[in-house]
């Protein structure tokens, strides 16, 4: 095959970049900081990356904006999918990963300094090419990119005799869910003889193919922690450093979504196939938003409840997923809603735990849900931004994880618009999920109730120095996800396939 | 624009509070009633505005928020609304009065008192299902910090209850509307629409309209007190400090009912015609029910509690007997007990408490000698709640009767009439046991000194929320002019 390899650099050099930054970041701090402070060695490493990852969001801005030509299937072989759709998903997971890198240096949880930088670096380029990959294969390898350097990040708390043991538990539970995956992937292979996914074929309903996509799911459920396979959730969101926690939650999440929708696309055409799979999927769904909002009641540490909260979520992702197919035209669009979703959730969720880093990794503290008992007199502007993230999590209006909820549910009875009464088409799981949304809102509330209404006595010790890296990605978030649930026009017009 | 303003200054008050520091409380309660009182101007400017039963001031165009989901941002009141954006401006001012001496994190509860308003405010003025849920959910979750930051004994429990129900309610709404979103065709198929106007030229299919209106009524009279769904008011009223207990009992409950009127039986009539004696029935339980419960309390909150709702029973009752002299009788009863329900929980929640420090009626000891002046003023208050004829809660309820009169059926009336009796007789007695008599437990005080006088801003609220019903009592046409129009185009598809 013939490959303009000038277009092939236009078209990769925002990755380039991030690998070159990625590569500096390791050098320089193996060559002239050897020695050196902590800090000094964190603070280099901070300024390298986030100098080569902004680099690299301006260029998949400039990409995604149309002005670089890359757009065509042409340039790499039909490898990538490059549309405005897949980057603008590329563009925020750079730009969320920005965000993540100031809190990344903030608490010096390693003497790994510059790995783990390059290891953020590493997993945003892996999510960079799972959501802009064609290729059955170049997609696995992506993801696996991903979750070693996710495994590898947990591990890196050293303060923490329990990260290591996640993180043991989060490769374990991880590799054997990736087996699943490559398995499912490689039947789907087998039963089409295809491995780009623009020219799969009709598929027919056949068993091995109902076996294939149970499989996907199930390696994918992995990844997005979904019930039942949401065992190591808990223990890695608790464990691992914050900012990685946060990460994991976020950025992993977008890229999976988008994997699963990318997958489930040729099952369109097969209705027989697809009754199948939606089966399933809305199981899946039911599942997971019973046991992310009842585990979570319960809890007393704020990660672990953020990790039922994202297991919850993923099932409400779920409802969305029913109606990939959903033709273009249409009001209600599945693929749409689901990525919005994830979107605003994914920064709902980074959010969140850049509040938790900024005030309970530097008090060292482990997060208890009481540790949090008075801040609204100690960071008043912290607090209402931890308040609108959770909002927007339990879907209040005017936020934009509303929205998300309810684009999810109108997509998904739009799947089956003919129904017209409560046992038909998915109003029943709408139901379901509404109600489970009241449910979830008691914990969330609880939450706030420790940040924003209880008094405590020595509030004045809460005060911590918050960085002003930290506070531009802290408060920018927020004003996203403000402006997001007031203004979604433009990105639902970028989410448009 | 002009009805808008209501929103925007509501919002804006809300940030200038919440932005100012906390030792200004001075300063802050001024900011507070400023913002009140501009609310309430523009609602009486809305007043004057209307000219017939047409929504007026449609500010906005189909589909110009989100048009990938047929969402609009467009705004406009007609008879309907009008009450109610009098009754929350009035309240908003009132509720500002009565906490005036308020200083515990002043600008914060301004923030979220206002935000609440705002939400309100922007419930009524909604001619679109997606924005109208948008700002009632706004409105929601300001309760829960009002009550558990503020708010009496119980507060946090209290506080999870209310704000739970009202959530709970809200996912039943939300699951109605997107029914009818695509439920609601004309002669080219489904409309696709949130937007009101556009929904009113649609309709639902029948057997459509038969699951789909119970949820959204339900969802709605959660938050309008019906029973068996009503225990979050009696406990959030309690709990919650002065100012919010008269928004939740004046203004909250009125959403909830709003919101049947407007979104469950505007859209569905043929549901509501099937479901209207279920309604009906229910009805009278809140009435009599609500009575009896206040009759046996011994917290003088909890009293004005379970009165709450027992008169917004008779707001039920009206909604149930879809006929126009009915539906002009519930919203009348909105307004009515907006402002007396207030003025009960003012009375109790601040100027009674402040003095005696009790709320029990067994601790109360012949306040009639030591607090005279409140004591009357309590008493004109509670027969105005009553329906004494004069007051405005006679008129909405004669008005209701005779609605019932005309089609429901005789048992409902009479199930009415035994409400009434009721409600005439756990007045009587408990002004007679909070006023009247000497203390039963304790020994009686030796020096009887008088409780100190009430204060300006106490005065004003009362004269204000007391003299509102009076006038509506002896003018009722002032509102029923233009509640009646808008009604009979509401009641248009009723008539085929």
């Amino acid at each position: 095959m013939d490959l303009d390899f000038q277009k092939l650099l236009l078209t990769l050099l925002p990755d380039l970049v991030v690998v070159v930054a990625l590569f500096a970041a390791l050098g320089v701090d193996y060559s002239r900081l050897r020695g050196a402070a902590l800090a000094k060695r964190y603070e280099t490493a901070y300024r390298i990356s986030a100098l080569g990852l902004f680099a690299g969001l301006v260029m998949a801005v400039l990409q995604a904006c149309g002005k670089m030509c890359v757009m065509d299937a042409a340039a790499t072989a039909g490898q990538l999918k490059l549309t405005t759709n897949t980057l603008t998903l590329k563009t925020a997971l750079f730009a969320l990963a920005l965000a993540v890198l100031p809190l990344a240096k903030r608490d010096l949880v390693t003497t790994h300094a510059s790995e783990y930088f390059a290891l953020i670096l590493l997993a945003t380029l892996g999510m960079g090419f799972v959501v802009t990959s064609q290729n059955l294969l170049g997609a696995f390898v992506a993801l696996e990119l991903v979750s070693l350097s996710l495994y590898a990040m947990t591990a890196l708390n050293q303060s923490r005799a329990a990260s290591g043991e996640a993180a043991l538990k989060y490769l374990t539970f991880g590799a054997v869910s990736s087996g699943f995956l490559l398995f499912g992937l490689s039947y789907l292979y087998g039963a089409t003889g295809e491995l780009n996914l623009a020219n799969l074929p009709q598929l027919e309903s056949t068993s091995l193919l109902i076996a294939a996509y149970l499989l996907i799911f199930v390696g994918l459920g992995f990844k997005l922690a979904l019930a039942p396979f949401h065992l190591w959730a808990p223990d890695v969101y608790q464990a691992a450093p914050t900012p990685v926690a946060g990460w994991i939650g976020s950025g992993s999440k977008i890229a999976a979504a988008a994997l699963l929708l990318v997958l489930l696309q040729p099952v369109a055409n097969s209705p027989e196939l697809k009754k199948a799979l939606v089966l399933a999927l809305a199981a899946l769904a039911v599942a997971s938003m019973l046991v992310g909002n009842l585990g979570a009641l319960r809890q007393t540490n704020l990660k672990r409840l953020l990790a039922y909260s994202a297991i919850a979520n993923a099932g409400y992702l779920l409802v969305g997923v029913l109606a990939f197919d959903s033709p273009i035209t249409d009001k209600a669009n599945g693929n749409q809603s689901v990525l919005f979703y994830i979107l605003v959730y994914s920064i709902a969720s980074l959010g969140a735990f850049a509040v938790i880093s900024v005030l309970a990794d530097r008090l060292g503290r482990d997060a208890e849900i009481s540790d949090f008992n008075g801040c609204w007199k100690a960071i008043p502007g912290l607090s209402i931004a931890f308040m609108i993230f959770l909002l927007s999590m339990a879907g209040i209006p005017p936020l934009a994880g509303f929205l998300g909820k309810f684009y999810l549910f109108l997509a998904a009875i739009s799947a089956l618009p003919e129904a017209a009464s409560l046992d038909q088409g998915f109003y029943w799981l709408i139901a379901f999920a509404l109600m489970m949304s009241v449910v979830s809102l008691y914990y969330y509330l609880r939450v706030l109730k420790a940040f924003l209404v209880v008094t405590d006595e020595d509030g004045e010790a809460k005060q911590v120095p918050v960085g002003i890296a930290d506070r531009i990605s802290i408060f920018a978030l927020a004003a996203i996800i403000v402006a997001l649930g007031l203004w979604p026009e433009p990105l639902l017009g970028l989410l448009q396939n | 624009m002009t009805a808008l303003l209501t929103v925007i200054l509501s919002f804006i008050g809300a940030l200038l509070c919440g932005f100012m520091p906390a030792s200004a409380h001075q300063r802050i309660r001024w900011v507070a009633l400023a913002t009140a009182v501009a609310g309430f101007a523009v609602s009486m400017v809305c007043y004057f505005d209307i000219t017939d039963g047409k929504f007026q001031h449609i500010l906005g165009e189909a589909e110009n928020w989100i048009p990938t989901l047929g969402i609009s941002f467009i705004t406009g009141y007609d008879g309907i609304s009008l009450p109610l954006l009098l009754v929350t401006g009035l309240v908003a001012i009132c509720g500002v009065l009565f906490s005036w001496d308020l200083d515990n994190r002043a600008n914060q509860f301004y923030a979220y008192y206002f935000a609440l308003i705002g939400g309100v405010y922007g419930v009524f003025l909604s001619l679109d299902l997606f924005l109208l849920f948008v700002f009632y959910e706004i409105a929601v979750v300001p309760k829960y910090f009002l009550i558990a930051i503020w708010g009496g004994v119980r507060r946090q429990f209290a506080a999870m209850k209310l704000v739970l129900y009202s959530f709970g309610g809200s996912a039943l709404v939300l699951l109605g509307i997107i029914a009818i979103f695509f439920l609601t065709k004309d002669a080219d198929g489904a409309i696709k629409s949130f937007n009101l106007l556009e929904l009113q030229k649609g309709e639902v299919a029948a057997e459509a309209q038969t699951w789909i209106f119970p949820l959204l009524f339900l969802g709605f009279a959660i938050l309008a007190g019906m029973w068996p769904f009503h225990t979050w008011a009696p406990t959030g009223h309690v709990a919650a400090p002065t100012a919010t207990s008269m928004l939740l009992a004046g203004v909250v409950m009125k959403l909830g009912a709003y919101g049947c009127l407007r979104v469950a039986v505007g859209l569905l009539p043929e549901g509501a015609q099937e479901w209207a004696t279920c309604i009906g029935i229910f009805a009278i339980i809140n009435i009599v029910y609500g009575a009896f419960v206040a009759l046996k309390q011994d917290d003088f909150k909890f009293v004005i509690g379970y009165s709450s709702v027992s008169h917004m029973g008779f707001v039920l009752l009206g909604l149930a007997t879809l006929n126009e002299i009915g539906l002009t009788g519930a919203v009348l009863q909105m307004f009515s007990h907006g402002v007396i329900g207030a003025l009960l929980f003012a009375i109790v929640g601040t100027v009674i408490y402040t003095r005696t420090k009790t709320r029990m009626l067994d601790e109360l000891h012949h306040l009639i000698d030591r607090m005279p002046g409140i004591a009357w003023v309590f008493v004109a208050a509670a027969l105005a709640s009553m329906g004494l004829p004069g007051f405005s809660g006679f008129i909405s309820e004669l008005y209701v009767l005779i609605g019932v009169w005309e089609s429901l059926s005789g048992w409902i009336l009479i199930g009415a009439g035994f409400g009434i009796l009721m409600t005439f007789g756990y007045t009587l007695v408990k002004i007679h046991e909070a006023f009247f008599r000497e203390r039963k437990t304790g020994d009686a005080p030796k020096v009887e000194t008088p409780y100190p006088a009430m204060t300006i801003p106490e005065k004003v609220g009362i004269t204000i929320l007391l003299g509102a019903s009076l006038l509506i009592g002896i003018c009722p046409w002032i509102l029923t002019d233009k509640i009646t129009p808008s009604l009979e185009l509401l009641l248009k598809p009723f008539a085929n």
